[in-house]
């Protein structure tokens, strides 16, 4: 499987990586983006099967990032993860089409609960 | 004249809340070692206890924009926040660590912090980039939670504070009465 | 009470006036933050600007900046006007010494009950 982790934090984003292996994913592509906008640009060039990314990012948040995907007819799976958790981000990541929403901090048991279901 | 007035006039609705009425100490703390066990390690301890700072101070913050409008401000010494993102990228920690590594990884923190501390009050707000340098000044003294802890034996200090300056002190005139429900002076 | 109110867009300033005309207020408007600073130059000191923050010339921090540096307009509060997009500027503006914000789209109300919480009201005019 190809999962994009998008972060404008390089840290978090290796964050993000070593935690998918901790939680047993080890065995996938990674493809990394550090904003919204590198993130669509991916998704066209990578195509990949699942998609983690953070809110608040420059140039392209996120939100921003799904509801371009959505509008442009993508179905690919998008998943949050960030560090606003709150019910009411929630909401609005669910409204746009993600499938999860992962708040930071996480640990392995975090991405087990969430992503089992939609990593093979 | 004396008076324990802090010269906020509260309306009904509350226009103007400050951050000890919304947040606590504690449960910033809890937030924070949250973050420092996910991030830096299970193992680490924050230790509520207040250290002075070392002249050569860093800090990193995330803007909250709502009902409450302020800042999360970590503060620490730099070498404490270079020892911080090494703790971060763990095993993909250079041997010199860039000045770029240092800011994503305190600005991430922040982050963290600012974004749970922001989940904790009533909404609706919007979180901002993080941002590392010189710490936002404290505009109002009174609207302050800050909670200082040792991490490793080093200091370090997380401020939410508000960016609205403290409301001038009223006193009734002809051109400004106070209204029914207002406590006289 | 006199209050300035700044905006380069002329259907804002129309607005923004009409409403604290309504509260009681004398204004004067201009168009950027060059222009306000002139006003004030002019010995014109408003208790309050209203300042929109996108603006040619001189925009509303440099503004804020302008003013919060002279001892002289130490008297004069400053209202940032923002749109929803520009609420990471929001603190920058009070950090650079503006001291209260309100987001567009705003109502009368909304304006008269920050000024009423920083002591703004003129008069009350009667119904």
């Amino acid at each position: 499987m190809k999962i994009l982790i998008a972060d404008d934090s390089r840290v978090m984003r290796q964050i993000v990586i070593r935690t998918l292996r901790q939680a047993g994913y080890d065995d996938h592509d990674i493809v990394e983006a550090e904003d919204g906008a590198d993130a669509l640009a991916k998704v066209g060039s990578e195509q990949p099967d699942l998609i983690l990314s953070d809110w608040n990012m420059p140039n392209m948040s996120g939100i921003e990032c799904l509801q371009a995907l959505r509008a442009s007819g993508s179905a690919v799976p998008f998943g949050f993860v960030t560090s606003e958790g709150s019910a009411e981000m929630r909401e609005k990541a669910a409204d746009a089409g993600a499938l999860f929403l992962i708040a930071k901090p996480f640990t392995a048991d975090t991405f087990t609960e969430h992503l089992d279901g939609v990593i093979a | 004249m004396t008076t324990t007035d802090t010269g906020q006039r509260r309306r009904s609705s509350d226009h103007r809340p400050l951050i000890p009425s919304l947040i606590d100490e504690a449960t910033v703390l809890s937030i924070a070692e949250e973050a420092w066990l996910a991030l830096v390690g299970e193992d680490e301890v924050l230790v509520p206890l207040s250290v002075e700072l070392p002249v050569d101070i860093m800090s990193s913050w995330v803007d909250v924009v709502g009902p409450w409008t302020g800042s999360v401000v970590l503060t620490t010494g730099r070498c404490t926040a270079e020892a911080l993102s090494r703790a971060l990228l763990r095993e993909s920690a250079p041997e010199v660590l860039e000045i770029e590594d240092v800011e994503d990884a305190f600005g991430e923190i922040a982050n963290v912090v600012g974004g749970n501390v922001k989940a904790a009050l009533t909404g609706p707000s919007s979180l901002s980039l993080p941002q590392v340098g010189n710490a936002p000044v404290v505009r109002n003294p009174a609207d302050v939670c800050r909670v200082d802890v040792v991490w490793r034996g080093e200091p370090v200090s997380i401020s939410v504070q508000g960016a609205l300056p403290p409301l001038p002190v009223l006193r009734p005139t002809p051109q400004n009465p106070l209204r029914e429900n207002e406590v006289p002076l | 009470m006199r209050a300035l109110v700044i905006d380069d867009s002329r259907a804002m300033r129309r607005i923004v006036s009409s409403i604290l005309i309504g509260l009681g207020y004398e204004i004067r408007d201009a168009g950027h933050g060059r222009e306000g600073l002139d006003v004030l130059d002019e010995g014109w000191i408003p208790d309050l600007v209203c300042v929109d923050w996108n603006m040619p010339v001189m925009d509303g921090l440099q503004f804020v900046s302008a003013v919060r540096s002279n001892p002289a307009w130490r008297s004069v509060t400053i209202m940032m006007v923002t749109s929803e997009s520009e609420h990471t500027q929001i603190v920058r503006a009070l950090a650079a010494g503006a001291h209260e914000y309100v987001i567009k789209p705003f109502t009368a109300d909304a304006i008269r009950d920050k000024l009423a919480l920083l002591g703004l009201l003129p008069q009350e005019v009667a119904l």
